[in-house]
């Protein structure tokens, strides 16, 4: 787009017979490829704040269009309510549908109905909307490790939708990031991520994604960030047993010991643990079940605490890749509409709701 | 520079809260010390009516101290909290949690797919209460057989059946794990108590009690806990030991007022929190009177019958 724009104006120059201006064309790109290349979508976000020195009247004005803008996009129907579901193909085993952006809000405990407790993780849904659509012929992501061997074969059947999170005042962040969302009509948001879907599960622009998205007993999958730690000793780090407080032990209580033999292995092996830098990285877990499902608030109750990141963090979740705990029946297709009158609260079949009775168990 | 200001906002809100502390009670939803509770008595005495707060929403951190989110900032999150307290009304819908403090008797029947009848109960003194939201749970002791026995519950377990309280009063310390080594009479309560009722409008008592501890060895160090229920605790004690209980006491700790914010709730949430729960739980509150002075009533005559 850019570079076109630019030819086409060298084009105007041309005529207006103004010589001195360099053409740039693309031979970089064409040739040699760049050895890393961030998503285009990966766009600088954090703006420097400056003060713009504006009277308190112009203040007011753009408080205004934001609140109108804001407005507006409150009130934007989803784009899946006109279209006819007829076009819409039908969900098998294979697809992959879009995934949700959630946010961990804290953990607590619910009952199964044989009276058993379970530790639960609450995910908040919070106003996710898809970006864009990418389709595979246009996807063309940087490969890395495995990926780049030669005899890798892309085989592009998938394509990428970009999902957002969080509505966000446009003046906070970069013209780059903002312009990304403003392209498509919407709104910048905090959080953007990235689903790869099959191409009949592809969604327009504008969709709001719902935590009905997810039925309660699927098992999903959570990708976030774990907790960071920071420099951390080998026995926080990796779980070593340390040394003897006493029995003549001096200086050595946590430290690692010995960590390299000599002979022919005089040096240390890569890959031993050591102490380093601990958390703050992505980890996936697998699998996890939805025990529980509030409409109103679009909150998901998962099973156990084992969802990487602290309260507050935020999470990304799609269906599960683990082959026996993958979606048996057809899940809301492509996305779940949001409908009135749906109940506020969908629990499990093995969970106890709080409003029923307590339990009693019957003698044989 | 974000820190900074961190730093002086968190400043402020404590300078903020200590004023505010010189107007009303402090705020925490610990019960209280035990010299308050004498004063509090004092003016009962006097007045003859229980001492009102300016707010008597703010009186429910007492009797209902799990409706209160741990004040860990890292863990809080408000909407959280109130599906949580949703969860805990419509629980108590179910059944009638009464209040209790620690050192109250109560009578805990659940449900036990084990047990004879499908049905457990279990006398005892209540002697801790912790946890908030629904990980809310407390902790009987009694004597069975000559055999200390403790049950720890959780409040909000949907196979309890009933909660009774069959003596509702306070004991002289937050949490009675002293019984542990006091001798046996002291956690032993007979299976088939009777529910002891008190006259409505008073406060509840404080039972002053104090227990004797066995000799040595002991479960933790009972001398170094300022412990008011607690009789004998010199005789067992060696010289070594009192030095040391010297060196280990901390008497600044009541002149941190840092650490008593960061362990209390803003009033601000408090009183959020408190407005949004007030009514349901006051009803609550009226519909079990009701059906106790029914039953006070019909109590007798089903022992005449």
């Amino acid at each position: 787009m850019a570079t076109s724009n630019l030819y086409l104006l060298c084009k105007a120059m041309n005529n207006l017979r103004v010589n001195h201006i360099v053409k740039r064309t693309g031979h970089y790109t064409t040739l040699r490829k760049p050895k890393y290349r961030p998503p285009y979508w990966f766009m600088p976000k954090e703006r420097v704040v400056s003060e713009d020195m504006l009277t308190q009247e112009n203040r007011d004005f753009l408080e205004e269009v934001k609140q109108d803008k804001q407005v507006l996009q409150k009130q934007m129907e989803s784009p899946l309510a006109n279209v006819e579901m007829q076009q819409a193909t039908e969900w098998t085993p294979f697809t992959r549908r879009v995934g949700l952006i959630a946010r961990k809000i804290g953990n607590y405990p619910l009952w199964t109905k044989d009276g058993k407790k379970f530790q639960t993780t609450l995910l908040q849904v919070v106003d996710n909307h898809v970006i864009k659509y990418i389709p595979p012929e246009e996807f063309n992501p940087m490969k890395s490790g495995k990926m780049k061997k030669e005899h890798w074969k892309e085989k592009r059947t998938l394509g990428c939708l970009l999902v957002g999170s969080e509505t966000i005042d446009p003046s906070t962040v970069t013209k780059d990031y903002c312009g990304m969302f403003t392209n498509v009509g919407m709104l910048p948001k905090r959080h953007l991520c990235r689903f790869m879907v099959s191409p009949h599960a592809q969604l327009p622009t504008g969709t709001p994604l719902y935590a009905t998205h997810f039925r309660v007993g699927d098992c999903v999958d959570i990708r976030a960030k774990t907790i960071d730690r920071g420099f951390q000793g080998v026995i926080k780090r990796w779980g070593f047993k340390g040394m003897p407080a006493s029995h003549g032990v001096t200086k050595t209580h946590r430290r690692p010991g010995n960590i390299g033999a000599g002979g022919e292995k005089a040096r240390v092996w890569p890959g031993t643990k050591m102490p380093g830098h601990m958390g703050n990285s992505w980890r996936i877990i697998r699998g996890v079940k939805v025990l529980r499902v509030n409409t109103e608030h679009n909150v998901l109750w998962m099973l156990g605490v084992a969802i990487p990141g602290e309260t507050g963090a935020m999470c990304y979740l799609y269906d599960t890749v683990l082959p026996l705990k993958k979606l048996k029946t057809a899940p809301p297709f492509p996305t779940s509409l949001h409908v009135d009158g749906l109940p506020l609260e969908y629990y499990d079949e093995s969970i106890h709701a709080f409003e029923q009775p307590t339990i009693k168990f019957e003698e044989a | 520079m974000s820190l900074v200001f961190r730093k002086s906002f968190d400043l402020f809100k404590t300078v903020k809260w200590i004023l505010r502390k010189d107007i009303r009670a402090c705020l925490s939803s610990l019960p209280e010390k035990v010299e308050k509770i004498n004063a509090v008595e004092v003016e009962i005495t006097r007045t003859g009516r229980r001492p009102r707060s300016q707010n008597p929403m703010l009186e429910y951190r007492h009797i209902y101290p799990e409706f209160l989110p741990d004040p860990n900032p890292n863990w809080r999150n408000s909407l959280r909290e109130k599906l949580e307290r949703a969860d805990m009304l419509e629980r108590r819908k179910q059944i009638d949690i009464p209040e209790f403090y620690v050192g109250s008797i109560l009578a805990v029947t659940i449900s036990d797919p084990h047990a004879q009848g499908k049905t457990n109960r279990f006398v005892g003194i209540c002697i801790e209460r912790k946890g908030c939201g629904l990980r809310a749970e407390f902790t009987l002791r009694n004597v069975v057989d000559n055999q200390g026995v403790e049950v720890r519950y959780e409040l909000y377990d949907p196979t309890i059946q009933t909660i009774q309280v069959l003596r509702l009063e306070k004991r002289l310390d937050d949490k009675l794990y002293y019984l542990r080594d006091a001798l046996p009479e002291y956690s032993t309560f007979p299976v088939d108590m009777d529910p002891e009722i008190l006259p409505e409008g008073t406060a509840v008592p404080v039972n002053p009690v104090q227990v004797k501890l066995k000799p040595r060895p002991w479960l933790e160090r009972w001398e170094r806990q300022e412990l008011k229920g607690v009789s004998n605790i010199e005789e067992h004690l060696k010289e070594k030991d009192r030095v040391r209980r010297e060196l280990r006491k901390t008497p600044w700790e009541k002149y941190d007022l840092m650490k008593q914010y960061r362990k209390t709730v803003p009033i601000e949430d408090q009183n959020e929190i408190w407005g949004e729960v007030y009514n349901q739980l006051q009803q609550m509150r009226m519909s079990t009177k009701k059906t106790a002075r029914k039953r006070v009533i019909t109590a007798p005559k089903s022992q005449l019958g």
